[in-house]
């Protein structure tokens, strides 16, 4: 599964995004792989799902399901909303 | 032989490649992860410094723009462009000081109760090349500046996120995660006076901002605003022949556009390049540094306080702008002008609005931002002269980074105590 990490400022917070996500995918038994990329950047990537800062999660338009997530730094809304989506990706398979 | 493996340390590419693959293979990562994780920081890297001197070559028509229009020296606080651009000269040091810095990091978060590991990787590396700099400038090289400026940068990881946390626990309300950015000082400083001066009842968030200037929130489109104004305006007061000379006939308000999307694609080049080199190095480091200190807390980058008070963030911003520009102009009165440096005032206007609202409200923010701007920039014009960067073929950028700036005026005290002069 391809997760595409995006935050507005391009500085890197995508990145922890990214790195939360693989240890909490990776907890539950999943190996997610993913990028991370600033809003310029992350138009036309081919990706399964997108997990971006709710600040800019609304300037996104894609096909793809995006998940704004409001608080960086919490594990449970991590958990909360992007879980259940690589469950339902690999439930899929 | 010898000199083949000299040849590949001095490198910082490929030195950061090594670096990362040894990362890789210590956490037991598979075969095709460290064939791409090495690649990755290798590509990464070169791009940074591809980036760095398209930045390089928009600002040299720029400088000589701005010193024939004012007579004087205009400068952009910038790291990232500053640390790519003397990675020819410097590179090593550079790769070696941010790798014994964070091993230095995760010695002292071991050994003390201050388990901060500084993770902002972008800051590790400008921070990195700031060192080398300064000692360079101390006529002090190779190994000996490693030593130095490692020791000084990893206890430097500890320190400023220690002073800063009693804000980020304010703001954020637990103590699992750490600040780690060169400016936390100033965003808090200014924070918690903007905040004293503040009204805790009335807080920014109740406050509703317009949907029309959420396209502001794409960094390039506020810089390539700002740089093409920028540009725009100093070429109306630049000798028509020297306009004429340095567009080459073009038309001077075309050939600012372009100069000054130039500069901006440089920056989109190098973060795209730091975030590439980074992508890999970063979770390599926090993988370690979770093996070996326990109850690490990783200090991360100030976009972690945005969140908490989105609109305390933009008014933080906004207010950091006018005060900027407020430096900008006093700052015309000392013989270098600096410029309104746009990522410097977004980042940290942002924190300390979100820091001055958590104290003070809206009020807060408002002055926390007016306070930081102003700040920011008027230090930066007050040490500029600490340290000359010609001598690497930098023209019109200088450090951003306030800690960064506090650590190298004292580096440059405590030279003076060995007699190294300014």
């Amino acid at each position: 599964m391809f997760i595409l990490t995006v935050c507005g400022m391009g500085f890197g917070t995508s990145l922890m995004m990214l790195m939360e996500i693989q240890d909490m995918a990776k907890r539950n038994g999943f190996e997610v792989e993913g990028e991370a990329t600033d809003l310029s950047s992350s138009k036309g990537k081919a990706c399964d799902l997108i997990v971006a800062g709710s600040e800019i999660a609304s300037e996104i338009s894609s096909e793809t399901t995006v998940i704004p997530i409001y608080n960086l730094l919490d594990k449970q809304e991590f958990e909360n909303k992007v879980l259940p989506k690589i469950r339902e990706y690999f439930d899929a398979l | 032989m010898l000199s083949f493996i000299t040849e590949i340390l001095s490198t910082p590419s490929l030195t950061l490649g090594i670096i990362t693959a040894i990362g890789l293979i210590v956490l037991r990562k598979s075969g095709s992860d460290i064939i791409k994780g090495t690649l990755k920081t290798i590509f990464g890297f070169i791009m940074l410094q591809q980036g760095s001197s398209i930045i390089v070559s928009s600002l040299v028509p720029f400088s000589q723009m701005f010193e024939n229009a004012f007579h004087l020296v205009g400068v952009v606080a910038e790291d990232n462009a500053i640390a790519a651009a003397v990675q020819t000269v410097l590179g090593i040091e550079t790769s070696f000081i941010l790798l014994f810095s964070f091993l230095i990091n995760i010695v002292l978060a071991r050994i003390t109760k201050w388990k901060y590991i500084f993770l902002t990787g972008h800051m590790m590396f400008s921070f990195a090349a700031t060192m080398a700099i300064t000692l360079d400038q101390m006529g002090i090289h190779g190994g000996k500046a490693i030593l130095i400026g490692s020791s000084i940068q990893g206890v430097c990881c500890i320190i400023f996120p220690a002073a800063a946390q009693p804000f980020v626990r304010k703001v954020t309300g637990n103590d699992n995660v750490g600040f780690g950015f060169w400016g936390s000082s100033l965003v808090c400083a200014a924070g918690w006076a903007g905040g004293k001066l503040g009204n805790k009842e009335h807080s920014s968030e109740d406050i509703n901002v317009p949907k029309k200037l959420d396209f502001l929130k794409e960094m390039s489109i506020l810089m390539g605003i700002v740089m093409m104004v920028i540009y725009i305006l100093t070429s109306f007061f630049v000798d028509k022949d020297v306009m004429a000379e340095l567009t080459g006939g073009q038309n001077s308000i075309t050939f600012s556009v372009i100069q000054a999307s130039t500069f901006v694609v440089g920056i989109l080049v190098l973060l795209q390049g730091v975030r590439m080199f980074l992508g890999e190095l970063i979770p390599a480091f926090k993988g370690i540094s979770e093996k070996i200190v326990p109850g690490a807390k990783p200090a991360l980058d100030i976009p972690i306080l945005y969140s908490f008070a989105p609109t305390a963030t933009t008014i933080g911003f906004l207010c950091a702008v006018i005060g900027g520009l407020g430096a900008t102009l006093i700052s015309t009165m000392l013989p270098t002008v600096v410029l309104p440096s746009v990522i410097g005032l977004f980042f940290m206007g942002g924190g300390a609005g979100v820091i001055g609202n958590s104290i003070g409200g809206r009020r807060g923010a408002i002055i926390g931002g007016l306070l930081l701007g102003f700040l920011f920039q008027l230090i930066v014009a007050l040490a500029y002269p600490i340290i000359g960067l010609e001598g690497y073929g930098i023209q019109g950028l200088w450090f951003a980074s306030t800690d960064a700036i506090i650590v190298v005026v004292l580096m440059r005290l405590v030279g003076l105590l060995f007699g190294i002069s300014i």
